[in-house]
């Protein structure tokens, strides 16, 4: 199978220098520090809402509520980005027979295609990205091995150990 | 630590410590010349540096507020550093040439409509020896002697793919990154993270070879966190000296000559926003071109999720090369050509390149497969563009009170022709070895590769600086960065900025031993 994903620009502008590690961000390290925040009313749909747009089998209820959470309590120190994520819920609770969070996820998806353009959503997946992918549980389960040089890189661990590619097409 | 005075009017102030100003200063010095290099970022340490992208990101980059219309981000259209060393601590360290169609680029590619494409007024032949002369400076790989760098995952991957292909000029690059022990410097020892600074001193960067050789001389003195805002000049038209801000003060530098290398944006703004009775469109200016015939080749990647596990953040960033697509064969529907070489992601990184196009599981099966991942660059030539320039805003304020910087950018036909031409090729590669999902990604990174705005030439009209990079306008005005580019070529610039500051260096020492400076 192939497919060609991301020339169709659903983000767009909005990907502001969508290579560089982190652009008005703040570290992971500062948020992780500070406890655990309470649950807020908002947190079902808001982890719903991250585990539809980055489904990972892998990853439990429990990973994306903790997700949630920790985004909840950066967007409280702000009352705008606050204000516009509860009305993006409201459209996704509001436009259905039972919450987001408790419809089955195919409906979920749509519900979110329908969405995707929205400030709220954008700002979400953004930040969420960060939140999902700079965590270290999530680097073990994908494969990814973070800072080396405490290790002495990877000359001896395994930067040349690929073993399945045609032997004519090896190392000269 | 050598110091010198304010009014010491015997000294050459080079602006920035990037590729450009890293090498003049210290090749001037080497000379027997005294220098002042003005450097607008911080001077880190070793220990600074840390294998974490975020944090270097912090560390390295120029954040100060630029602007942008048409293609480019408009917030964040170019990716450069504020730091001693500059971008060579950012940078993946690719040291190929230019290749002489490319310098006679009007000859070989003809009429292109739209553009102001030239030959280059140096010749392949007169650059070949500061070619050699900057390989051995910065221990090319593949070059002068110096061993290749060892194969890795991402780059066998390349390889395999490109000679199913039909490829064959592939391996793994002239790389600025030592292979040996060498320069008091260890060789690589694959970290993974070129990007954010080289943690441990392999990769070339000027921070910890060009300055603290040239300080060694007793002839260099550098001065960081000052930010160059004036450029002053006396009664006989000449350069008299710079003023830059430094914890919040302004000071006034005397100079002999001045070269500005602070990497095309800040080299433009500086002469834009100095201009005079003298020199009404900004300082040596008259022909109208500061600015304009910007270019910055284009930057796409294609990944592929392939049949076992690949581990492509193992390794150096650029990891390799297949240098057949860089010729110049119209049959293809471009003029010139492009070069593929390795990249990795993070999973950040590859995430939020990734959520540009969508979420879900298209997004997620990829992530799931992150050990399986290869990851290619694809960049290519950019043709010279009068429309495509460099402007100041004329409202809006920076940090230092600066007209902040405008860049305007559209692709050109010939990129866009060639781009689609490059995702093809890219995705053949992959999917000649199997792999599971190829996925194309567009051209979203911010320029790495500036060029063009202050061209080399030998008419005062159709350009902005002589054949050895002082401006046509102002007898003691030198630009040492790839704003001399008169055309972009289909390759990296660094090394080609780092042959003509060589050469620059020894033009000036001429020039002062002729009594002319
Ligand atoms: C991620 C990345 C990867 C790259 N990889 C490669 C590669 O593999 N091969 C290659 O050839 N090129 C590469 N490049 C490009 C390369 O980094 C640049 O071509 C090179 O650094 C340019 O040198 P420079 O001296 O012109 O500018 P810089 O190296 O950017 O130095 C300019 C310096 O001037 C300072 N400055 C600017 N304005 C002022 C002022 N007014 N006053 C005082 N100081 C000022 C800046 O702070 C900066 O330190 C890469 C770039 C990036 C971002
Ligand atoms: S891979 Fe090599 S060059 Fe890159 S950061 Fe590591 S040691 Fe330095």
């Amino acid at each position: 199978m192939t497919f060609t994903l991301t020339r169709r620009a659903v983000v767009g502008k909005m990907a502001l220098a969508a290579m560089l590690p982190a652009i008005a961000a703040s570290p992971l390290s500062a948020i992780a520090a500070t406890s655990t925040p309470k649950p807020t009313p908002e947190e079902p749909a808001t982890a719903a809402l991250l585990h539809t747009a980055f489904p990972h089998a892998r990853l439990d209820a429990a990973f994306y509520s903790g997700a949630a959470g920790r985004y909840l309590a950066e967007i409280a120190k702000d009352p705008a980005a606050m204000a516009e994520h509860r009305r993006g819920l409201a459209l996704l609770d509001g436009s259905y027979i039972a919450p987001f969070a408790q419809l089955p996820e195919m409906v979920r998806r749509s519900m979110v295609a329908r969405y995707d353009q929205e400030p709220f959503f954008k700002a979400l997946i953004w930040r969420g990205a960060e939140l999902i992918y700079r965590d270290a549980a999530v680097w073990k389960m994908v494969g990814y091995e973070g800072s080396s040089v405490e290790y002495g890189g990877y000359i001896e661990r395994g930067f040349d150990d690929i073993d399945w590619l045609p032997a004519a097409g090896g190392a000269k | 630590m050598t110091q010198f005075s304010l009014d010491d009017s015997s000294v050459f102030v080079v602006i920035g410590s990037g590729a450009g100003g890293g090498v003049l200063g210290n090749e001037l010095a080497q000379k027997g010349h005294k220098v002042v290099c003005l450097e607008a970022g911080r001077r880190l340490e070793m220990s600074d540096i840390v294998n974490d992208e975020a944090e270097m990101f912090g560390k390295l980059t120029w954040l100060d507020r630029r602007m942008a219309t048409g293609k480019p981000d408009p917030n964040f259209p170019v990716w450069g550093c504020k730091t001693v060393g500059g971008t060579t601590m950012h940078w993946t360290g690719a040291c190929p040439r230019f290749e002489p169609h490319e310098m006679r680029a009007r000859t070989t590619y003809g009429a292109l409509p739209d553009t102001t494409l030239v030959d280059w007024p140096v010749t392949p032949e007169e650059i070949a020896p500061w070619y050699d002369k900057a390989e051995v400076r910065m221990g090319v790989t593949g070059r002068q002697g110096m061993p290749f760098l060892p194969p890795g995952n991402n780059f066998k991957v390349l390889e395999a793919g490109a000679r199913k292909c039909g490829y064959t000029d592939i391996d793994t690059h002239n790389m600025a990154i030592n292979s040996i022990e060498r320069d008091d410097r260890p060789s690589c020892h694959q970290l993974g993270f070129c990007t954010s600074g080289c943690a441990v001193g392999a990769k070339w960067s000027t921070l910890y070879t060009e300055i603290p050789k040239a300080e060694e001389t007793g002839r260099f003195e550098l001065r960081p966190e000052c930010m160059v805002t004036g450029i002053e000049l006396g009664p006989d038209g000449r350069v008299s000296g710079v003023t830059y801000l430094h914890q919040g003060k302004r000071v006034t530098q005397k100079a002999r000559a001045v070269a500005v290398a602070g990497n095309v944006v800040e080299t433009t703004r500086l002469l834009l926003n100095n201009s005079s009775d003298r020199h009404p469109q900004g300082l040596a200016n008259s022909s109208g071109l500061v600015g304009r015939n910007y270019m910055r080749h284009f930057t796409i990647q294609v990944m592929g999720v392939m049949p076992g596990k690949v581990h492509f953040h193992r390794q150096t960033h650029l990891a390799g090369v297949v240098r057949d697509e860089r010729g110049h064969r119209p049959e293809r529907g471009f003029a010139g050509g492009f070069l593929i070489s390795t990249v990795p992601f993070t999973p950040e990184i590859l995430a939020k390149n990734m959520i540009i196009g969508g979420w879900g599981r298209d997004l997620t099966e990829v992530l799931d497969k992150y050990d399986q991942l290869a990851g290619m660059l694809l960049t290519g030539e950019d043709p010279p563009q009068l429309s495509n320039r460099i402007t100041l805003h004329p409202t809006e304020r920076d940090g230092y009170g600066l007209p902040v910087p405008v860049i305007h950018y559209e692709d050109h036909p010939n990129t866009i022709a060639m781009k689609e031409y490059a995702w093809k090729a890219g995705r053949r590669i992959y999917e000649a070895l199997g792999a599971e999902n190829v996925i194309e990604m567009g051209d979203y990174i911010p320029a790495t590769h500036n060029m063009g705005t202050a061209r080399m030439g030998d008419d005062p009209r159709a350009s902005v600086c002589t054949p050895f990079g002082r401006t046509h306008d102002v007898a003691n005005l030198y630009i040492a960065d790839g704003s001399l580019f008169p055309t972009a070529g289909g390759c990296n610039p660094t090394l080609t900025i780092v042959a003509l500051a060589l050469r620059q260096a020894q033009h000036i020492d001429r020039e002062v031993a002729a009594g002319r400076l």
